[in-house]
């Protein structure tokens, strides 16, 4: 009875096991926001085929922010996704959250500065007293006061209103504020919007004013990491082939894009992509490589989100957040 | 003081043309002052200018974010009536039960939906089945409320005689309660119907891939004003639709419990 037993729980198993290598790993990436040109690449993955050839079946949702991202992983709603490698040292730094960054996506910081082009504001410093606007949930909004102060201003130098992000753009081109605080990945989305109302932006990234730390990453729960590991690294290869054909051909991802998520517009998500994929590919990533998580600019990037969120430094050691284990050769 | 209306079919007429005239005058004064002032589109959109950006997103896409907010809508609609309806008579026939759960009812229906939403969508995941509870919890409470309220209504003395014929009380609740609760129950019904649609849009600007909440953010966050004008219009004619609906129901299969016209 027991030989029958076993012999009948192997073949299951057996059966069980074929039936797994013939199904293809599923895997959802959950997005950091809505998806947008600076989302590309992963529907890139999905529509060149680079995560089928690494026979990987990838969905995609979106959430409202880092921080949404990072709690929907670590409920297992998803098992990788991009989020604010600042807001996941700030979350681990208060609270045990099995979530790491696995690759960084933006090696610069995307926060700046918009003002318009016939604005006195051409440099950071000359943002002292002038009125600013800014959207209430950003991260941006954390890191200010670092910049101001990294440029001999006070960290209240400027009158910062808090508004709707899909009003800011309205208030500059209204003149009903000197600058907003956005990221430089929507340049091209403000400079249309400016374009329609007869004007041109300026725009001052922080990256350029002192601001040196790592942003966007792609993280991974760690529950998933440890438990298919093989997974994660085939999931990786083919999301950095993506980066490189979205970086190489913005038109096609951008169509790519549009064709999983109908309502984007192809020619404003390939401009959003030229202006994301200078966080991507630069100076940085040809010295120390694409998706590299130096140990300094990690140690740097946790100085400022420790700081820029009233953290005590000693809270976090921030390479407990950080595993390289899954950046491809 | 009330203004009176000439007899007869012109004053009908005037009846059922006067939201529509206001409703174009209104579009009217709103294009004028939009070219008059010249509003960019990103500050005031023109009713034209929505217009055509209505037309701009294929049909087939416009549907597609219907079916998912109507979906939601019409499941957590549903399922509300299911419950309240229920909660509300065993409410009215139990004192002890009444006491106990009418504070936790305006406790869930004080709290703010939008502060609790992230919570349920952790806690459910980002699927259906969270949208719609979240959309019941806008609505059970108006329709538990006004069914009670009906029920409670009932003449004392139709109670009276019902059990001095010793009727047993499923009798009485639905030969006597029930029907005396209908007119209470619609208003509810008329209430919870706009505060679906309401909830599932609360949901899905908490997370979602579809639906006409998610349109509507996805287009202002690229800035697309007029599309999110476009949607928003879109939303006010879905809720304005099932609001007739409701009320097409309780004409059509509860035509005795509307209030008889004066003549």
């Amino acid at each position: 009875m027991l030989k029958k037993t076993s012999k009948i729980l192997t073949l299951a198993i057996a059966l069980a096991g074929s039936g797994a290598a013939l199904a293809a790993d599923q895997v959802t990436f959950q997005l950091d926001w809505l998806p947008g040109g600076d989302k590309a690449p992963v529907y890139v993955g999905v529509q060149q085929g680079f995560f089928a050839d690494e026979d990987l079946e990838v969905s995609i949702s979106s959430s409202r922010g880092s921080t949404d991202a990072l709690t929907k992983i670590a409920t297992g709603q998803a098992e990788m996704g991009s989020a604010d490698i600042g807001a996941l040292m700030a979350a681990r730094a208060q609270d045990t959250l099995p979530v790491s960054a696995v690759y960084m996506i933006f090696n610069q910081a995307p926060h700046a500065f918009f003002t318009l082009d016939s604005s006195d504001i051409k440099t950071i410093t000359d943002i002292a007293g002038k009125k600013v606007a800014t959207s209430p949930f950003t991260s941006s909004n954390a890191f200010m006061p670092l910049v101001l102060r990294a440029n001999d201003m006070p960290g209240d130098a400027v009158t910062l209103t808090k508004s709707d992000p899909g009003a800011l753009g309205p208030m500059l081109m209204t003149g009903n504020t000197d600058a907003i605080i956005a990221w430089v990945t929507n340049t091209a989305l403000f400079q249309a919007q400016a374009a329609s109302a007869g004007k041109n932006i300026r725009v001052l990234p922080w990256s350029d004013a002192g601001l040196e730390l790592y942003s966007s990453a792609v993280v991974a729960s760690d529950k998933f990491l440890s438990e298919r590991p093989d997974v994660a690294k085939r999931f990786m290869k083919a999301y950095v082939k993506s980066l490189h054909f979205t970086n190489d051909n913005p038109e096609k991802a951008a169509a790519d894009l549009q064709e999983m998520v109908p309502d984007v517009d192809p020619a404003v998500a390939a401009a959003q992509i030229r202006d994301t994929m200078t966080l991507v590919f630069n100076e940085l990533s040809e010295t120390d490589g694409l998706g590299v998580m130096t140990p300094e600019r990690v140690a740097q990037t946790w100085t400022y989100v420790a700081e820029a969120n009233e953290l005590a430094e000693s809270s976090l050691d921030p390479e407990t957040v950080v595993n390289r284990t899954f950046i491809p050769e | 003081m009330s203004q009176k209306l000439p007899d007869g079919s012109l004053r009908n007429a005037l009846l059922t043309c006067a939201p529509w005239i206001f409703f174009i005058a209104l579009l009217l004064a709103w294009e004028a002052l939009c070219r008059i002032a010249e509003l960019p589109t990103y500050v005031l959109p023109a009713p034209s200018v929505i217009v055509d950006a209505f037309f701009e997103v294929e049909m087939s896409r416009w549907l597609d974010h219907l079916w998912a907010t109507l979906r939601v809508a019409l499941m957590g609609f549903g399922l509300s009536i299911v419950i309240s309806i229920p909660l509300a008579i065993f409410m009215m026939r139990s004192e002890l039960l009444s006491r106990t759960l009418y504070p936790v009812l305006v406790v869930i229906q004080s709290t703010p939906v939008v502060a609790i939403a992230p919570l349920i969508i952790v806690m459910m995941g980002s699927g259906d089945s969270s949208r719609v509870l979240i959309t019941c919890l806008l609505t059970f409470f108006p329709l538990v409320v006004s069914t009670a309220t009906g029920i409670n209504e009932t003449p004392a003395e139709l109670i009276e005689l019902s059990r001095s014929l010793d009727a047993p009380t499923r009798r009485e609740t639905w030969q006597i309660r029930i029907p005396y609760a209908i007119p209470h129950i619609f208003s509810g019904l008329k209430v919870a119907i706009t505060l679906a649609i309401i909830g599932a849009v609360v949901a899905e600007f908490v997370a979602a891939e579809k639906g006409l909440g998610y349109f509507i953010q996805f287009s202002t966050s690229f800035f697309k004003i007029p599309q999110a004008f476009a949607g928003l219009f879109f939303l006010a004619a879905v809720s304005l639709l099932l609001f007739k609906c409701v009320q097409w129901t309780q004409q059509i299969f509860f035509a005795w419990s509307l209030p008889r016209k004066k003549s």
